[in-house]
């Protein structure tokens, strides 16, 4: 399920890109899985097809799924271990979060504490 | 006697109908305003909705009565009685919308005045996996009645010369022809163009419905998908026996026209009356098939307490002008569910969908004025 809010300050297409990642997370989407047409789901939500079109070209650009001609959107199969560039890029990309909860007054085990809640809100949902 | 039945019986037919819009419609949707799931059963709304339905019915049984009365004198040439009959449905119709004008701005006030989505967190919500479960016919299958009509053209090419000059181009509630023309190409072959026109609309509106967003509310995600699943596969199922029906009508009509006396007049004045009476048990299955979920029909509502904060599906009501005409450049959608009536309405901001409807139809009236 995608679900969608308009009144967040993250862009739609991030936050469909999540909510798919999501999906593959907690194993509604698997390997081989068809996203449904940019049209289709842009129809579905209501979304300009844009929005669609852009998260499906971050996704593919993550390496989550891969365009295919004829068939459309389909998730590949994910890497066992991280790339050492795949890494970094995260590193880079939870790097100004890091810091800003530090200075938000949080300590290491709070941040550890807050990463563990979120692994499990997204697992369970 | 037989026009009065069948006059009769549509008039009921669509009064009934009239009237009970309000309860088989979304019950999130009242009188084409968005209001929140929890308040579907708020005592306001569902007496606009007891007091739309009691003024339609009052009109209706007016007219009913009134036809039926007028009708039973015996003084009423057929001609009146046909013209009054086919008035009488437009009365009803047109009273159930200014009906329907009058609540929508009843609703809208009491939607700003209860500040409803004032404090509600408002998504947008899509199934990846709905389209798997979409049960609509395929669009190819509105090309198997179309080879009907290819053929209906040879035929009539091959008997062209053997051709009486004189084609009937109208047929009487009787199923005789009352009106004829000189025979030329245009008016020997103007019933199976005019069969391939329809075919055509009806094999784009099967595509262009495929094709369009299966929308779900966020509020109750389970009764909402299974409406538009529901609505999706029994319109395909309906507009699909229509074709099949439309096309059998049409080759009648031509095999009678190219081979003079090959059908009994019986059978000409039953079948378009057999026909109609299939269509219309068609509507009401759809009806009630649909209009049972998510709407008052499905009881009590069932609310989600599992999650704390309200949620609420996207108030896209600004999309709706008058509550009726969907317009909404974003939306990539062709066909979006009707808001007061079951059944698929345009997206008006979709160019696409006039030329799916309104294109065949004007070339049917192009060329129903060139013979």
């Amino acid at each position: 399920m995608i679900c969608l809010n308009s009144e967040l300050d993250i862009p739609l297409y991030r936050q469909l890109s999540t909510q798919i990642m999501e999906s593959l997370v907690r194993g509604e989407l698997s390997t081989g899985d068809t996203l449904p047409s940019v049209r289709a789901l842009a129809g579905d939500l209501g979304v300009n097809m844009h929005t669609v079109n852009k998260s499906y070209h971050d996704l593919e650009a993550k390496g989550i799924i891969e365009i295919v001609a004829k068939k459309g959107a389909v998730i590949k199969a994910q890497d066992q271990k991280i790339t050492t560039q795949r890494l970094e890029h995260l590193s880079s990309e939870f790097k100004p979060m890091v810091v800003e909860a530090l200075l938000s007054g949080m300590d290491e085990t709070k941040i550890h504490t807050l990463i563990t809640n979120i692994i499990s809100t997204v697992r369970e949902d | 006697m037989m026009e009065f039945t069948i006059l009769f019986i549509t008039i009921l037919f669509i009064s009934l109908f009239q009237i009970g819009i309000p309860f088989f419609v979304k019950r999130t949707v009242v009188f084409g305003v968005t209001i929140p799931y929890e308040q579907a059963q708020h005592p306001k709304v569902m007496q606009y909705k007891k007091v739309y339905a009691i003024l339609t019915a009052l009109v209706a049984i007016a007219a009913i009565v009134g036809f039926f009365t007028w009708g039973q004198t015996g003084r009423v040439s057929e001609t009146q009685l046909v013209l009054i009959g086919s008035i009488a449905p437009f009365i009803i119709l047109i009273a159930g919308l200014s009906f329907y004008f009058y609540f929508h701005y009843k609703m809208t006030h009491l939607k700003q005045e209860k500040n409803w989505f004032g404090e509600v967190k408002q998504i947008r919500v899509a199934d990846l996996t709905a389209r798997s479960k979409d049960e609509m016919l395929p669009s190819y299958v509105h090309l198997i009645p179309a080879v009907i009509a290819v053929m209906l053209i040879i035929l009539s090419g091959n008997l062209f010369d053997q051709l009486p000059n004189q084609i009937p181009i109208h047929w009487g509630p009787d199923g005789m022809p009352d009106a004829f023309t000189n025979k030329d190409w245009l008016s020997v072959l103007n019933l199976p163009i005019m069969l391939i026109m329809l075919q055509v609309m009806f094999f784009s509106i099967n595509l262009f419905t495929k094709r369009s967003g299966i929308k779900i509310n966020a509020s109750n995600i389970q009764s909402s998908k299974l409406r538009q699943l529901r609505l999706r596969k029994y319109t395909s199922w309906f507009l699909f026996v229509t074709n099949v029906l439309m096309t059998l009508l049409f080759a009648f009509l031509q095999l009678n026209l190219l081979y003079e006396d090959l059908f009994s007049n019986g059978l000409l004045v039953l079948l378009p009356i057999g026909f109609m009476l299939i269509i219309l048990a068609g509507a009401l299955i759809l009806a009630v098939k649909v209009g049972r979920v998510d709407s008052d029909f499905e009881g009590t509502l069932v609310l989600d307490h599992s999650s704390h904060n309200k949620t609420e599906s996207v108030d896209d009501d600004q999309y709706w002008k008058g509550g009726l005409f969907y317009f909404n450049r974003n939306d990539p959608s062709v066909f979006v569910e009707k808001r007061f009536g079951i059944g698929w309405t345009l997206n008006f901001a979709n160019p696409i969908g006039y030329f799916v409807i309104f294109l065949p139809l004007v070339i049917i009236l192009v060329f129903s004025f060139l013979i």
